[in-house]
């Protein structure tokens, strides 16, 4: 009977792969990367690492009842499979592609999933993106918004209605508040970036990190949202530029709950909706800090 | 008593690594770093691990599809499902390639085995760029990023196809023979003998998975990890002030999809956020080089092919993409 270190290792491996993923959904943590949507999708990709790993079990010693594994009949070498079998002899290349394979998962353990920052808005072309959003809205005139309609339920990824949908922009239309639910963040978003006139002097409640820019005035900084399609890679920023006394006392990265009145004002010439605060308190980071789009069905 | 260890040596050798994952596991709940680490680097480790969880689900699915093909494909098959003349063999693979809802991360794997087993480089290559570009997932969130808006979704389509066919039939030209590393010597006129039984041939798909997946996962960590980076790092402000031009809002939009490295059922969300800085062409060249080619799939190619044989497509890609661009701009 012969031990094969490298059919070890790679066991192990898969089943780290596996236990990482379950212990991310386990604790939730996977809410700070993928969008729940696609929870199913990893979830499976758990399962058949566990499979992978009781299949590559059987590998690591090497007996005659198990002569059939070996199923690439390496007649003179000159194996058909072109790829490693992980018997060839271990050399430094092999360490660092074990090491490489293995990088993920220690970091994938021991340290903490962060949630993204005003540092990610920034990279991603901040006020620059912002400020044109409604611009690019207007210039296809459509319902943009139809599909970064957000919703709050973490467990139940749900695809509304048309209908639903129309419901929600009439309960912006009506309701004395603005009030910016994470179900309803980016509709009301979009709908108020594309119009910014017709919401002028409505009052609204939202809440979100604070986000700054050196352009800046000081009593000015940008309420800001992240929300994420598929994963935290391709997050989009959202996000209302706001202004009161305190704000240059605010630090960046800070979760605010606010109250003010919408206006309109122009940032390096483009026009674009501005909330004028009347009241404000810090908050906690929520549970969910990121919105995440659903499909609406289009009939 | 070593007879009976030697009966349960597996069960026990998985017991020992059940045992050793899970100390791992309760060790990571109370691991607490010893020391701070930057925000960014946080950052970074967070988007390199979310691309990488979210590519998993799709490499190892293209990993078994690949043990699927190694085991139960012969190369007579091929020979007789791929059509001899050239340009047909084609069109065939980029029709097949739209058909096939793959994903970039798990063609790589796919072809390979495809290469492997008789397929022309060029008629892989053509379902290699259609197959993640063209797909139901892709034309919906495209459909619905911009604005429920057909045009878009369909010139990405449209023009992906003809893009494909073109790369192609380029390869065609230039490339011969299998391409594949030379590290790993490629099948002369083996096949598996196909009287074995099904389930050891389902064992054997398995087992081939499991090797194929250790071969392309640490080009698609180093990818992730590159790609991650760049978000990390790199500001998109500094790109959107530099590009006025159309050449240059092509080049730099093409320059984004590249080393963002999204997934082609995300990045239409992403290319429309970038609709009011660039023309329509810009939007359109992030939108198709970025399933066809990206960093992640660059390097998992590495792992699978010929260096020149890369950097060739690579450039081959590109240029296909620019010119066609040009042209369409100069139409739109």
């Amino acid at each position: 009977m012969k031990f094969h270190v490298q059919h070890a290792v790679r066991a192990f491996i898969l089943l780290a792969f596996s236990v990482m993923l379950f212990k991310l959904h386990f604790t939730d943590e996977i809410t700070k990367f993928i969008n729940p949507k696609y929870q199913g999708l990893s979830q499976s990709a758990s399962v058949l690492f566990l499979i992978l790993f009781f299949i590559q079990i059987t590998r690591i010693w090497s007996a005659k009842r198990h002569t059939h594994h070996y199923h690439c009949h390496h007649e003179d070498h000159n194996h058909d499979c072109s790829h490693d079998h992980g018997d060839s002899p271990f050399n430094s290349k092999k360490f660092m592609a074990y090491a490489i394979i293995i990088f993920p998962l220690v970091t994938g353990f021991l340290l903490p999933a962060k949630v993204l920052d005003a540092s990610i808005v920034d990279k991603k072309g901040g006020m620059a993106i912002l400020s044109n959003q409604n611009k690019e809205k207007k210039e296809i005139n459509s319902v943009q918004e139809d599909l970064t309609i957000e919703h709050n339920r973490i467990t139940d990824p749900k695809i509304i209605s048309e209908k639903e949908f129309e419901q929600f922009k009439r309960t912006l239309e009506q309701s004395s508040t603005i009030k910016m639910n994470d179900d309803v963040y980016s509709i009301f978003y979009g709908e108020i970036s594309t119009d910014p006139e017709k919401f002028k002097g409505r009052e609204i409640e939202l809440k979100g990190f604070v986000y700054k820019e050196d352009e800046f005035n000081q009593d000015q900084l940008v309420i800001s949202r992240f929300s994420i399609t598929h994963c935290v890679a391709d997050a989009g920023i959202i996000g209302f530029l706001s202004e009161f006394k305190e704000a240059a006392s605010i630090e960046e990265n800070t979760w605010i709950k606010a109250k003010g009145t919408l206006d309109i004002s122009t940032f390096n010439g483009t026009e674009l909706p501005i909330i004028k605060i009347t009241k404000w308190k810090k908050i906690k980071q929520p549970k969910q800090p990121y919105l995440y789009p659903i499909d609406v069905k289009v009939y | 008593m070593s007879r009976i260890l030697r009966q349960h040596i597996i069960d026990i050798t998985g017991m020992v690594i059940l045992t050793l994952t899970l100390l791992l596991l309760s060790f990571s709940f109370r691991f607490q770093l010893p020391f701070a680490l930057s925000p960014s680097l946080l950052n970074l480790n967070t988007i390199f691990l979310s691309i990488l969880i979210e590519a998993l689900p799709f490499v190892l699915i293209g990993v078994l599809i690949a043990g699927v093909i190694q085991v139960f494909v012969t190369e007579e098959h091929i020979r007789r499902w791929i059509p001899n003349n050239k340009y047909l063999a084609i069109i065939m693979s980029c029709v097949i390639g739209a058909l096939f809802p793959a994903c970039e991360c798990g063609i790589v794997p796919i072809i390979r085995r495809l290469v492997g087993k008789g397929v022309p480089i060029y008629a892989a290559i053509g379902f290699m760029l259609t197959g993640p570009l063209i797909n139901p997932i892709v034309i919906a969130s495209t459909y619905m990023a911009f604005g429920n808006d057909v045009k878009i979704a369909g010139l990405r389509m449209g023009l992906g196809f003809i893009i494909a066919m073109i790369v192609a039939f380029v390869v065609s030209l230039i490339f011969k023979g299998k391409q594949l590393k030379a590290s790993v010597p490629s099948a002369q006129s083996h096949s598996h003998p196909i009287k074995e039984p099904f389930s050891t041939r389902f064992w054997n798909t398995l087992i081939h998975s499991i090797d194929e997946f250790f071969d392309m996962g640490k080009y698609l960590i180093i990818g992730a990890f590159l790609a991650a980076f760049v978000q990390t790092y790199l500001p998109a402000k500094t790109l959107l002030e530099a590009g006025s031009g159309t050449v240059s809002s092509i080049a730099i939009m093409m320059g984004m999809a590249y080393v963002l490295s999204l997934c082609s059922e995300a990045d239409a969300f992403i290319g429309a956020s970038f609709s009011s800085f660039f023309p329509t062409s810009a939007i359109l060249s992030f939108l198709i080089l970025g399933p066809m080619m990206d960093l992640k799939n660059t390097l998992m190619m590495l792992s699978v092919f010929r260096g020149r044989f890369v950097i060739g497509i690579l450039a081959v890609i590109i240029a296909t993409v620019f010119i066609t661009m040009m042209l369409v701009d100069g139409l739109l």
